[in-house]
């Protein structure tokens, strides 16, 4: 999985964001790592969407009144949970392999 | 809003639309919210959100677009509908066949009209010469105005002093243009070449295609018979084999050896097709003025500053040989002094060309506006079924363009085609160095003027109707008059347009057929009926001096004589239009020339005695001299003057036969006697004014001088054309290796010297013809428009017990206002840019009034006729039926 879609859909697993509340999250995930900038994002949103692994909601949730304005928020769905899922199962065995092998060559030095 | 906000959506542009209209306004709060919290932190991090922003979209905005390849877009896209509205245009053309037909018919004939004289002027002023830096080179000549001439001609001995002392220039060349024979045994060939000073290519920065130019050692006094020949030669003659290097020509009787090619470029300003060496001597005291010069000024010296120079470096020879300055050096831009005779004529055919596509601009657009108001309803109905009014206006548009387009590429094609013709037909219309091709340049020109031409006609209708309410546009459907008041003075003020500016092309078009028809009728001054001119040269290997020339000379006339229907044939160095000769005389008693005493050279020939019979000059005084008279043993020397001579030289006499007269310079008591006067011929073409001119016979030629070439003129009581085979015998006859040329009838000469003003005149008057037309459409148009909204009106006036006749008269009033708006305005325009044309017009003022008032008949005469069709339509119109229409 590409690493935008990774952390987008990473960053909405846990409640339904905005663009730029997206954009703010994943800065975070990364430590500041990684920037989406407005085209990258909303491109990237715009792919997963037709994935079907997120979906834009018809209004902004109750909660986010105050922050005002008209902006999309995106909500994930079961197919992008799941897709989420199987690449973070990936992603831990990959790592555990790697620890391993990272943890023998150290023992043989 | 912002700039910053302005700035990052017209960046946006360059991601998909789709992602765009989705997505577009949160891009921008994600990107503005960053650029704020940014510039808190000062205008590096500032600069560094636009940096990556920028970098984003560069990034990003391809991968978006491949993304979406192939994908059907949505319904109301531009692009999409750029088509579909493509394909409406096209439908409702295709109703209309005729009407549209017309439409691109018109536009087509003003985009030709445009890119035929737009490459005229293109290849003559915009496109510089085709030498690098063609604004550092100049033309060197000389001039004397006591001599009442602009242009001297250089000498060489003057141009060697120039060309060591001078310091303006890298370097500077000479030229004289000729032409050689040219023969390799069975056919001779006469062809134009030029002598040129080694340096020629170094002034003009061109390098031969191959082989070498002549060195500055082959260009001496005897210099060895090298010769460098033009591309088009090496192509004819050589199929272009590079073997070419070493062979021989035989010109004018000597062998010459070919050391190298040049290309096209080297043939300016003459067409020449090969190059001698110049071959001058510095030190000779020849004064003989023919030569032209060029030279490559310094960077940054203007021409003020090189003409100051050239005075300098031409010191020496007023303290040597011409004390009393007559001549003194000048030095011209090379363009101006090529371009210079064009000027007039590009104004004159660029501006009527313009004028002509802005007629057929406001034509076609009244007319797309009458369309477009007899569609209201269909607009309407699409307007109330949500179309937007811009969406409207953009179907309209997109109809302009489609019409522009095919227009357009009509036009340039048969601009391109129409100019092939002309310039065909009339070789003089422009100089042999102009090259003329429809390039990159005319198509980009012709894109322009298709654009505007789009916006000029397709933009009022357009805008006019996207404009309207649907509700009044469906009821206004019908016949009703009513929201027509707007429409109705748009249509007005483009007709009144069309017949100002056709005012003016008329006027201009009429101006210059007359000055035509003055110029036709101007006497030359001979009998150019049955009269044919040719031009024998003679290679001086093979004739070296007067002698044998001389002898070749009267063989040849005896021959002439002898041929069947010729009842005259003679001589002369140098006939009328296309050639000169000067020197200076006196009068037999003047005293000395005074200082700056004007001394205005004399047009010199030599010329048979039979010469005055066979070009049908007339003796205002006097006689002839004999065929015999004044041979140099008998010391009686006779001389022809010309009427222009007797005024200059004896202004109170009112016979001088008898009088003497001797060269200027000439001390001896040798005096030659005027024994007639002939009146003027007008030697340098019809327009222009006649200088003092005199012929002597041949017996006064020294047998010791050059006469390798002579002009012989025939006259017959039959077609002089059908002599030509009989001539061109006479003289193979006499030496096969000569070629006969400049064979034509003095007719023909006469028309190539007002060809350029013929086809001015018929390209103006045609212009006007199109002008004419157009603008009677448009009368027609907006009154049959009139007629038809007022139908309903009409009915009941008719009703009402109008006759038919005061209808007609209503609706021909109508037309006559519309003209007599339009000539107010268009007269005052039209006597304006006739003065441009004054240096065009011979024997007609600019302000003619003969030619105005016909244009005003014309104009009045033509719209009452175009009025007449609708009007008769308006008072036959039914009362009854009218009336139930409108319901």
């Amino acid at each position: 999985m590409r690493r935008h879609w990774f952390f987008i859909l990473l960053s909405l697993a846990d409640e339904d964001r905005h663009g730029s509340g997206i954009m703010r999250d994943v800065l975070e995930l990364t430590s500041d790592e990684l920037k989406l900038w407005p085209v990258t994002l909303y491109g990237s949103l715009d792919e997963l969407q037709e994935h079907g692994w997120i979906r834009a909601l018809d209004k902004a949730p109750a909660s986010a009144a105050e922050e005002g304005g008209r902006k999309r928020w995106f909500r994930i769905t079961p197919a992008g949970r799941r897709a989420l899922s199987a690449e973070v199962a990936r992603l831990d065995a990959t790592v555990r392999v790697a620890t391993r092998r990272l943890a023998h060559s150290g023992d043989a030095t | 809003m912002s700039w910053s906000r302005a700035v990052y959506r017209a960046l946006l542009r360059l991601v998909p639309t789709e992602l765009r209209e989705l997505h577009g306004d949160d891009m921008e709060e994600v990107f503005l919210k960053e650029l704020t919290s940014a510039r808190g932190r000062g205008t590096v991090a500032a600069l560094g959100v636009w940096l990556s922003a920028l970098g984003d979209i560069v990034r990003r905005a391809p991968y978006e677009h491949w993304r979406r390849r192939g994908r059907r877009r949505p319904k109301e896209h531009r692009v999409h509908s750029f088509f579909s509205d493509l394909r409406f245009a096209v439908r409702s053309f295709a109703r209309q066949p005729g009407a549209t037909a017309l439409i691109i018919v018109t536009l087509a004939l003003a985009v030709a009209a445009n890119t035929a004289v737009f490459t005229l002027l293109d290849g003559l002023f915009f496109r510089p010469f085709p030498f690098s830096e063609p604004s550092r080179l100049v033309y060197l000549n000389e001039k004397a105005p006591r001599w009442n001439l602009d242009f001297t001609g250089i000498n060489y001995t003057d141009f060697a002093m120039w060309r060591t002392r001078a310091r303006a220039f890298d370097s500077m060349a000479l030229w004289s243009d000729e032409s050689v024979n040219l023969s390799d045994g069975s056919n001779p060939e006469r062809i134009d070449a030029a002598r040129v000073t080694y340096d020629m290519p170094t002034v003009l920065r061109i390098h031969p295609v191959l082989g070498r130019m002549f060195t500055r050692e082959e260009d001496r006094p005897k210099g060895p018979p090298v010769v460098a020949i033009g591309e088009a030669l090496w192509k004819e003659r050589f199929g272009a084999s590079p073997d070419v290097l070493g062979k021989t020509l035989r010109i004018n009787s000597t062998m010459y050896t070919i050391i190298g090619v040049l290309p096209r470029e080297a043939e300016f300003p003459h067409g020449a097709k090969l190059w001698l060496p110049f071959d001058g001597d510095p030190n000779s005291t020849d004064n003989s003025y023919s030569y032209d010069g060029i030279g490559r000024l310094k960077p940054g010296v203007t021409v003020a500053q090189a003409a100051t120079d050239l005075i300098a470096a031409h010191g020496p020879i007023w303290l040597k040989s011409d004390t009393s300055h007559f001549v003194s050096p000048r030095v011209d831009l090379l363009h101006d002094r090529f371009v210079a005779n064009f000027r007039v004529i590009g104004r004159a055919l660029g501006a009527g060309a313009l004028l002509v596509l802005l007629i057929a601009c406001a034509n076609v657009a009244s007319a797309m506006l009458a369309r477009a108001i007899f569609r209201r309803r269909e607009v309407g109905i699409r307007c109330a079924l949500g179309a937007s009014g811009s969406r409207v206006t953009r179907q309209l548009l997109t109809e302009s363009l489609a019409l522009a387009a095919i227009a357009a590429i009509a036009g340039v094609l048969i601009g391109h085609w129409g100019l092939k013709l002309l310039l065909a037909s009339n070789s003089d219309l422009v100089p042999k160095w102009a090259t003329l091709a429809v390039g990159v340049r005319t198509m980009l020109f012709s894109i322009v003027i298709m654009g505007t031409t789009t916006v000029l006609f397709g933009l009022v209708p357009a805008l006019q109707l996207g404009r309207q309410d649907p509700g009044e546009a469906l009821g206004a459907g019908g016949t009703r008059a009513t929201g027509s008041r707007r429409d109705r003075r748009l249509l007005d003020s483009l007709v009144i347009a069309e017949i100002g500016l056709a005012v003016v092309l008329l006027a201009g078009g009429g101006l210059l057929v007359r000055a035509y028809a003055n110029l036709r009728r101007i006497d030359p001054g001979f009998r150019p009926a049955g009269t044919l001119e040719f031009r024998v040269a003679l290679p001086s290997a093979k004739y070296k001096n007067a002698i044998p020339q001389m002898a070749f000379y009267r063989t040849l006339i005896d021959r002439l004589h002898a041929i069947p229907g010729v009842d005259h044939a003679s001589m002369i160095t140098c006939p009328p239009l296309g050639c000169h000769w000067g020197s200076f005389y006196k009068a037999e008693g003047s005293s000395p020339l005074a200082q700056n005493e004007v001394d205005p050279v004399t047009l010199t020939r030599y010329a048979s005695a039979e010469y005055f019979a066979t070009m049908g000059l007339e003796f205002v005084h006097g006689r002839p001299y004999r065929e015999t008279e004044g041979a140099v043993r008998t010391g009686y020397r006779p001389v022809v003057i010309n009427e222009e001579f007797a005024r200059h030289m004896w202004p109170t006499v009112a016979d001088p036969t008898g009088k003497r007269i001797g060269s200027r310079g000439d001390t001896s008591s040798n005096w030659t006697t005027v024994v007639g006067v002939v009146k003027d011929v007008k030697h340098y073409g019809l327009a222009r004014p006649m200088i003092p001119g005199l012929y002597f016979p041949l017996t006064r030629i020294d047998t010791a001088s050059d006469f390798g070439s002579f002009a012989f003129t025939v006259h017959t009581p039959g077609n002089p054309v059908s002599l030509f085979p009989a001539i061109r015998a006479a003289v193979r006859a006499l030496d096969p290796e000569l070629p006969v040329f400049a064979l034509k009838t003095m007719q023909t000469a006469l028309d190539e010297s007002f060809a350029q003003a013929r086809t001015v005149a018929l390209s103006l008057a045609a212009f006007a013809a199109i002008a004419l037309t157009l603008a009677i459409g448009g009368i027609y148009a907006v009154l049959s428009y009139v007629v038809g909204r007022r139908r309903h009106e009409i009915g009941i006036r008719m009703a009402l017990g109008a006759q038919s006749g005061q209808v007609l008269r209503m609706v021909v009033r109508q037309g006559l206002q519309l003209v007599s708006i339009g000539l107010l305005i268009g007269l005052p325009l039209a006597l304006l840019s006739a003065r441009l044309l004054s240096s065009l017009l011979v024997g007609v003022t600019a302000s003619d009034p003969w030619t105005y008032a016909a244009v005003v008949v014309v104009l009045t005469a033509t719209t009452a006729l175009a009025a007449w069709i609708p009007a008769r339509r308006a008072a036959h119109v039914e009362p009854k039926i009218a009336l139930n229409e409108s319901s």
